[in-house]
């Protein structure tokens, strides 16, 4: 296990470069725009382009600049992210800084919605695999279908348009800025974005959760317990569910690990203060670190939650082992 | 020019207002006979966060210029905080007791400053003096720093040279005591104190900003009526960013102990608190207005059926406001680009274009007003306000004028009204993508047809747009999503850099015409013509000139050259800006010098409930 998870790290490593490269490439080296230009300015002169590309260190090579940001994936106090580099082209705010700011609203975002996924989804997930094709199948998949085709964008303003604007039953769309996070979770301020970020989640995990017990119910294993006399119950939820929801638990792992990068589309109809809503603004910007900070930062979540995932198969699968 | 990209990028959704008829900014009928009350928060939306976290070297924002005009910083001369029509252009004594005297030779100017005025804490045992604003323009030449525009800084004398490291000081300012301070030019500029105006002159503590070349806007050192809430809680040099600014999330101004009303008449400041949320989407900020938990948006265009809403309802009709800011949507013609070389065709397209129809597709009168010609009229005095040498009926294009001047064009050799010439075919033009450009190019393009001119139009990402018309070795004809706004109110902003031949180049801004650009760059950019004519001389003599009537009425002239004599331009509209507001907001006026809600004089009925 150690030697797995040490390699697993090297890994990890190596993907954030790749990502970070990736990155830079895409954003900071293939657009035709000169960022020193745009920072300076639309009425501007070349001194001014001049100093702009020093002060960015726009003036170095190519691979000088790329080191530069590089040294700032290593995940280490001092490099991560570092505010010589990590910071906002436009306000030259530190990009850790605003990471860091906004990781407690995303986090209670990418939390509360999964909590609210699993809860809604799996059982609706079981109850339709339990009795296939019966009314109660039909319409656990029936709301699988709305979930999945309903986009988020729409769903969110539908939500506040409802529940906020007409009925009044929970608070509009942002957090005041007198009021902690945690008095806005108790004021139920994300009720609605839970929701709306957790329908489509919480419609593809009824899906999955359903086919894998379907399928799963089928086995050899399921027929002998049930010869053996166990409670159809304990057939259900000891011997046919554990082994359905391993790619569930997979595919959870990864989504949580997305999510905590940052949920985009929700956080902006919402108008929360996360890093998805950061990372629009800077792609809207033109703000090239807090971009590669962000999709580093999300890059890292994604990874080690995988590994996390990785880890907990050998708990929940007893035929996996690591070497 | 001050970033006004965000509205406009906004503006084009607006087409659905376009029967709407412009407020002229009246204050809302509940203000009539009730007495302005001190109190209270109000509560403002932004969709888009400042942009340089409020350091007033860097910050080239409406937004953040409203911000340090009515509430964070005083500077020793300023206009007051209203519209051109109140008096919103005319400089005043701010941190100075008086306008500057000028010596003979317009080349020094001397200020002195008030007695007894002191920072906002945690600086507020050190009163401002005359070293405070040399600490703000050697920061504003630092390179480190990163300043937005000295460029308006380097008719200083010794200010590049401070720049550039050869001098410990800048040469040109002098502190003759704490009071007095003397400002040496190195060539005559009448608008001088306009200059001293803008937030980068605001007076800066000793040491304050000492090692926050990147970010002095955190713990910025108001000597305004407002402060960032939470500097009085830090101790000088304030170790931590005041709490009051949180980028991208919000910003809090609380009143400022130091500030006395006795020594500053422009800022009636009633408010007690203003907060404002960042980052709301412009729909959301609307419902918010309606729901009243906002008490206005200071950053982003009331959506369409907002404005149609408090349009067709008598009892909210006063809280839709419209006022004239000083900006110019154009379409700029490349004077050296064939056909457009020929200045007969050059009116011919100032004849044809239906500028009613063009600003109908923006969102109608509410959103601005026809453009006749290239400068506003606030910044040229009001004496351009009936000039129209471009005359159609209802402002919509007069085909026949149109045909006779490209009749008398070299391009049209049968003298028809129509271009017979191949240049006149696909000319290269680019627009910005965002609305409501494309529907705008698609009716100039209509419009010129019977021409005979038609347009090859790319749509382009606005910044990719400007960059195009700024390159002439892109060859760009016509470049029609150009807009221009002003700095502060001198009709110099609309001189140099929109027709200078400095201005030229993707490394300059923002002459596309390439007005005055001199042979050896139209040579070396490929053009077949050997010259063009220039105004460079014409708007030097209006520059050097003091502030005053003869200066206005060189400007006036300028513009009726540009128009009619240069013609580099095919002026669209003027624009205006549109705000909603919260049903208890009162005296509300508008900040000609920002273009931003005036802050100082609102005030909220009944103690600010939104």
């Amino acid at each position: 296990m150690g030697r797995y998870l040490i390699r697993r790290s090297l890994f990890l490593v190596l993907v954030l470069l790749i990502v970070s490269f990736l990155t830079f490439l895409i954003f900071y080296k293939l657009p035709p725009g000169d960022p020193a230009r745009i920072a300076a300015g639309r009425r501007t002169s070349p001194d001014i382009i001049q100093q702009a590309r020093e002060n960015l260190g726009l003036d170095k090579p190519w691979y000088v600049q790329y080191g530069r940001f590089a040294k700032g994936l290593v995940p280490w106090p001092g490099f991560f992210l570092n505010e010589q580099v990590y910071f906002s082209y436009n306000n030259f705010v530190p990009v850790k800084e605003q990471i860091f700011d906004r990781l407690p609203v995303t986090a209670v975002m990418a939390v509360g919605a999964s909590v609210v996924w699993v809860l809604i989804g799996l059982p609706i997930g079981i109850m339709s695999a339990i009795k296939p094709r019966s009314v109660r199948d039909r319409a656990g998949m029936l709301f699988a279908l709305f979930g999945v085709s309903a986009p988020v964008f729409w769903l969110g303003y539908v939500m506040l348009y409802i529940f906020w604007f007409q009925l009044d039953w929970f608070p509009g769309s942002t957090l005041p800025i007198d009021e902690s996070l945690w008095e806005s979770v108790l004021r139920g301020r994300f009720v609605l974005p839970w929701i709306t970020l957790s329908l489509t989640f919480a419609a593809f995990y009824a899906r999955m959760t359903r086919s894998n017990l379907i399928e799963t119910m089928s086995e050899d294993y399921i027929r002998t317990a049930r010869a053996k006399g166990l409670s159809e119950r304990r057939v259900i939820f000891k011997h046919g569910l554990r082994a359905a929801l391993t790619p569930v638990v997979t595919m959870f792992g990864l989504d949580l690990g997305i999510l905590l990068g940052g949920a985009v589309i929700t956080e902006q109809v919402f108008n929360l203060p996360g890093i998805g809503h950061y990372v629009i603004d800077a792609l809207t910007t033109n703000d090239f670190p807090a971009v590669m900070g962000v999709t580093v930062f999300a890059a890292l979540f994604i990874i080690v939650a995988n590994l996390l995932v990785d880890v907990a198969y050998a708990f929940l699968d007893p035929r996996v082992r690591y070497t | 020019m001050k970033r006004y990209t965000r509205l406009i990028a906004l503006v084009g959704v607006l087409a659905l207002a376009a029967a709407a008829c412009g407020e002229e900014g009246a204050p809302p009928a509940a203000d009539q006979g009730e007495e302005a009350q001190r109190g209270g928060t109000l509560l403002a939306g932004l969709e888009s966060d400042v942009d340089a976290a409020f350091d007033p070297q860097k910050e080239y924002y409406s937004v953040t210029w409203g911000f340090y005009h009515c509430c964070l910083l005083r500077v020793l001369v300023t206009t007051p905080t209203t519209t051109a029509e109140n008096g919103g252009d005319e400089l005043q004594p701010d941190l100075a007791t008086d306008l500057p005297e000028v010596s003979e030779d317009g080349l020094t100017y001397t200020f002195t400053i008030k007695d007894g005025v002191t920072f906002a804490p945690p600086y507020q045992d050190q009163e401002i003096t005359a070293q405070s604003f040399i600490n703000a323009m050697e920061r504003e030449a630092t390179p480190a720093v990163g300043a937005g525009y000295p460029f308006y800084y380097s008719v200083i004398e010794g200010f590049d040279e401070f720049g550039e490291g050869e001098a410990d000081s800048i040469s040109g300012m002098t502190a003759v005591d704490d009071k007095t301070l003397e400002i040496t030019l190195t060539r005559p500029a009448g608008d001088f104190p306009f200059r001293m105006m803008m937030p980068a002159a605001a007076p800066i503590p000793d040491g304050a900003a000492d090692g926050h070349n990147k970010d002095y806007g955190r713990f910025l050192i108001s000597s305004g009526p407002y402060m960032f809430e939470g500097a009085d809680q830090a101790s000088a040099p304030p170790a931590e960013p005041f709490p009051g600014y949180e980028p991208g999330r919000s910003i809090v101004l609380v009143r400022n102990p130091s500030w006395d009303p006795d020594t500053d008449p422009l800022r009636e400041a009633y408010l007690d608190r203003i907060e404002a949320q960042i980052g709301l989407t412009a729909d959301d900020g609307a419902l918010r207005v309606d729901s009243g938990d906002l008490h206005l948006m200071l950053d982003s265009v009331p959506p369409a059926q907002q404005i149609q809403q408090y349009q067709g309802d008598p009892e909210r009709r006063d809280q839709l406001f419209s006022f004239g800011g000083d900006g110019t949507y154009y379409v700029s013609m490349n004077i050296a680009e064939p056909p457009f070389d020929d200045v007969q065709v050059r009116r011919a397209v100032n004849f044809a274009l239906d500028r009613a129809g063009l600003l109908q597709i923006r969102g109608g009168p509410l959103f601005g007003d026809v453009a006749d010609h290239a400068i506003t009229d606030p910044l040229t005095g009001f004496l351009q306000e009936d000039y129209d040498p471009y005359p159609s009926p209802d402002g919509s294009g007069d085909i026949e004028a149109a045909q006779a001047e490209m009749a008398q064009s070299a391009y049209d050799t049968d003298g028809d009204g129509v271009c017979d010439d191949p240049v006149c075919e696909n000319v290269v033009s680019v627009t910005d993508e965002a609305d409501p450009y494309p529907d705008q190019s698609a009716l100039i393009s209509q419009n010129l047809e019977p021409l005979g001119l038609t347009l090859d139009v790319t749509t382009q990402e606005r910044t990719t747009m400007y960059d195009s018309c700024n390159d002439p070795g892109a060859h760009v004809a016509l470049c029609l999503g150009a807009g221009w706004f002003k700095d502060y109110s001198d009709a110099t902003t609309f001189g140099e850099p929109l027709f200078g031949s400095a201005a030229i180049g993707p490394d300059s801004c923002c002459n596309y015409a390439l007005v005055g650009a001199p042979p050896e760059v139209l040579e070396e950019h490929g053009y077949d013509v050997t010259e063009v004519p220039s105004v460079d001389a014409d708007f030097q003599a209006c520059d050097e000139m003091e502030l005053g009537d003869e200066r206005v009425q060189c400007w006036a002239d300028f513009d009726r050259k540009v128009t009619e004599e240069v013609v580099p331009w095919v002026p669209i509209s003027f624009f205006r800006d549109v705000f909603i507001i919260g049903d208890a907001v009162r005296g509300f006026d508008y900040d000609q010098f920002s273009g931003q809600p005036d802050l100082a004089s609102t005030w909220l009925a009944g103690g600010g409930s939104a």
